[in-house]
């Protein structure tokens, strides 16, 4: 790496809710360029985590810095850095796709020129063109995806945040979706994404971290996490399942 | 015990019916996990027990009255006016000022294998666990206690049946009336009916408002008794007149009277159970938008609507434009956009004209009826109208709930957002006030007024915005995600109404500089209102902004966490 700061850099974050800790210091450095998976069972802690990361939720304890930038400190800055999808959270859906590009573009200070023809190819690229002017709130769920990543991507980002990209998406959208970040990441930004979906993970990340019960449990490269096993198997491991033994819900077998 | 699945697809029958208890006990669950350690809830909650008792009590005490003071003369005006009120009550304040408690969404029943009339009958149940039930119910035993202590037991006994029919009527008619209405805002197709149907319903308040003048004015008794015998033979009137009739000897009054009210509640509970069946259907049958081709011009020109396309093509635009777009799309504000059209023309005419038309009556004369109406009562009424259009951004980041994290993440200056949405608010809002002011000079035959009138409004209207942005950063509040417009959370009621009491209270302190230079400064006011007002309210806005939005800046994120509602 040429580049001296980490894209993500987040130290002994912290949150408790209503008494019950929700993450419980997460120290974690995305290194710039890299593609990097955060992946855990559901409630790890992996929307919380992000959350403080991008300035959406203030942390307990601990800090967290954009390309050397301190999210809470210097919001101004690190914010212009970032690209966010956040998960479980309304977009502004009484507005069409192409308003509701518009409107983040020049939230974002972009000239408005440019806004449109960024709209324009990212409409078009995410088959939305055919959308027209039905708002964003009667699009279906996989469509909602790829419009929320399309304002993520709009102001180009130097690291782009995404909490669940793949959940609720068809696998079509999803191989685009797939291939848009490809593209990003090997034109040297940084994606940082949350799933349990263990294939897509193991297909596109250069880096993972597991977080379970709010800290972190694995953390590495992706061939230093695997260990020469498979992602699912560690995953597990580390998560500790149970098994069915076959004699529980008997009932449902007629 | 185990369920098998059958093999011949008849699913088992169940073991246990639902009932109405069922909803009851559902409803007390889901409001006491609401309190759970959550301190300031409870004493919310508390409050509102309160202050809801204390109302009990002074109702209790107004409809015992004549029983009290053994004076029957009166009990059949008290019973029926007073019992009027009270449907009414139910019928327009949901819609107008505090919605509806949906701790209990329809939505959620959609799924589950229940008979429509299990239901309603259980929605019905659980609606009438509320304070403002308990609070009426106490109040109209007052009623029975006037019909025992007039005709004896059996009129009292006869008055609690009716008092109870009484207060079925009057939750099943708010819950009948919003959910019709919500219905209709929803659908794309009829919501310019439904805007004109709320005006009718307030314009009701008009001939109500005649009554109580009348009453107050100490007017001719008798003919005051004949109104109210007639409302006693309405749904209005007819559960509370039911024990006073039997204790005056009208006993076959009663049966009747209890069909009426039988009936009118019948028909309020099929209305109900017909406008449920779309709020549960909900989204799917919103009415899907056709897919509109052929847009002109670019994402940028799309998003600015005509009214805001003045505005500068940057991020103070932006914001401009998309809460323009909202304020007309979103069911939920466009309720409260009608509200103050509908409000803001009828409560300053109620209060200037109707006032005027019993002078008339006494003076025999139209322009000494006009001249009733002093520059300092214009104001005041002026005041009010600025101040309930303000008070609708008490709780502007609520509209947006979660979505509000895009702003957050753009990193939004706080004063550049408030700026942003005063401005979007007043696009619609001004043109209103300015209609307020020429009509209301016009009908008072004074059009040399129109300056008093419109300064007053901009003054309290600015000052209004100035008060309520800073309410709306710190006082914020979640609304549930549900197409109904009325929706709230439960516990959210007392703490909505708090909140809109004490953004009206402050705002109008602000506007009293308003109302002390139309005492005091004569003629020449009438002159200088325009100009001062206009430079007080948009100073007001904007010093309001100014400091508002340096709160803003340092609390965004716990902000976003108040306005996303908890799943």
């Amino acid at each position: 790496m040429t580049v001296e700061h980490p894209a993500l850099a987040l130290r002994g974050l912290a949150k408790r809710f209503d008494g019950t800790i929700a993450v419980a210091g997460v120290d974690l450095d995305v290194p710039a360029g890299s593609f990097y998976g955060l992946l855990g069972p559901n409630g790890a802690g992996k929307t919380t985590t992000l959350s403080m990361a991008v300035g959406l939720l203030r942390p307990d304890a601990g800090s967290a810095w954009v390309l050397g930038h301190d999210v809470w400190q210097d919001p101004v800055t690190a914010k212009r850095l970032l690209g966010v999808m956040p998960d479980g959270v309304r977009l502004f859906d009484r507005l069409t796709g192409a308003e509701l590009l518009a409107y983040n573009g020049l939230l974002r200070g972009m000239d408005p020129a440019v806004v449109d023809q960024r709209a324009a190819e990212l409409l078009d690229v995410l088959a939305l063109g055919d959308a027209g002017r039905t708002l964003v709130v009667d699009y279906s769920a996989g469509m909602k995806k790829k419009i929320g990543l399309a304002c993520a991507l709009l102001h180009g980002p130097r690291v782009l945040v995404l909490d669940e990209p793949f959940e609720a998406v068809d696998p079509v959208s999803a191989a685009l979706i797939r291939d848009i970040l490809t593209r990003y990441a090997a034109a040297g930004g940084t994606v940082v994404f949350s799933s349990h979906v263990m294939e897509v993970v193991e297909r596109l990340c250069s880096h993972v971290a597991i977080l379970a019960g709010g800290t972190i449990k694995r953390v590495g490269t992706i061939d230093e996490v695997r260990g020469g096993r498979s992602l699912e198997q560690v995953f597990v491991e580390v998560v500790g399942g149970r098994t069915a033994t076959g004699q529980e819900l008997s009932w449902l077998s007629q | 015990m185990a369920l098998p699945v059958s093999a011949d697809a008849t699913p088992a029958a169940p073991v246990r019916s639902v009932s109405a208890r069922h909803f009851v006990r559902l409803k007390l669950r889901v409001m006491g996990n609401n309190f759970r350690g959550q301190g300031w809830r409870i004493a919310l909650f508390v409050g509102g027990a309160l202050l809801g008792l204390w109302f009990a009590a002074s109702g209790f005490f107004l409809f015992a009255a004549p029983g009290l003071t053994d004076n029957g003369r009166y009990a059949v005006l008290v019973a029926a006016a007073g019992g009027g009120l009270l449907v009414l009550g139910w019928l327009l304040l949901p819609l107008v000022f505090f919605g509806v408690d949906e701790t209990l969404d329809p939505a959620r029943f959609a799924l589950l294998p229940l008979p429509r009339r299990t239901l309603v009958t259980g929605l019905f149940a659980a609606a009438l666990i509320s304070v403002p039930a308990l609070a009426v119910l106490i109040a109209s035993f007052g009623l029975v206690l006037t019909a025992w202590s007039l005709g004896g037991w059996s009129a009292g006994l006869v008055a609690v049946v009716g008092v109870l029919a009484g207060l079925l009527l009057c939750v099943a008619a708010s819950r009948a009336v919003t959910s019709a209405f919500a219905t209709m805002l929803r659908s794309r197709r009829v919501r310019d009916l439904a805007a004109v149907l709320l005006a009718v319903t307030a314009a009701l308040l008009g001939p109500l408002q005649v009554f109580g003048l009348a009453a107050l004015r100490e007017a001719d008794w008798a003919r005051l008794t004949g109104a109210a015998t007639v409302i006693g033979w309405t749904p209005l009137g007819a559960p509370w007149t039911v024990g006073i009739d039997v204790a005056q000897g009208r006993v076959w009054a009663a049966p009747v009277k209890l069909l009426i009210t039988v009936v009118a509640l019948g028909a309020l509970l099929s209305w109900w159970s017909r406008s449920l069946e779309s709020a549960m259907v909900g989204a799917a049958s919103a009415g899907k938008a056709p897919v509109r081709r052929g847009v002109a011009g670019g994402a940028v020109a799309q998003l600015f609507p005509r009214v805001a396309g003045w505005t500068r093509r940057d991020q103070f635009g932006a914001l401009v434009a998309r809460e323009a777009r909202y304020w007309w799309r979103d069911a939920r504000r466009r309720a409260n956009l009608i509200t103050i059209a509908v409000v803001g023309i009828f409560v300053p005419v109620m209060i200037n004209v109707t006032g005027g038309d019993f002078a008339a009556m006494e003076d025999e004369g139209l322009t000494a009826a006009a001249s009733d109406s002093s520059p300092v009562v214009v104001t005041i009424s002026m005041v009010f109208v600025g101040v309930l259009a303000a008070v609708t951004l008490a709780n502007q980041f609520g509209f947006d709930g979660s979505a509000y994290a895009a702003n957050v993440v753009a990193g939004v200056p706080g004063r550049v957002e408030l700026r942003a949405r005063m401005t979007a608010f007043s696009l619609y809002v001004l043109p209103m006030l300015a209609v307020v002011a020429v009509v209301l000079s016009v009908l008072l035959g004074q059009p040399g007024w129109i300056g008093l009138t419109a300064g007053s409004l901009v003054a309290t209207y600015g000052a209004g915005l100035a008060v309520n942005s800073l309410v709306s950063v710190l006082g914020a509040y979640s609304l549930p995600e549900t197409s109904n417009p009325f929706a709230m959370n439960s516990g959210a009621g007392l703490a909505k109404g708090l909140l809109t009491l004490l953004a009206m209270l402050s705002s109008a302190v602000a506007a009293v500089p308003m109302v002390v230079a139309a005492a005091l400064l004569g003629d020449a006011w009438l002159w200088l209102a325009l100009p001062v007002g206009v430079a007080y309210g948009l100073g007001a806005a904007l010093l309001g902004a100014y400091l508002a939005g340096d709160v803003l800046d340092r609390r965004q994120p716990e902000l976003l966490a108040t306005v996303t509602p908890r799943r």
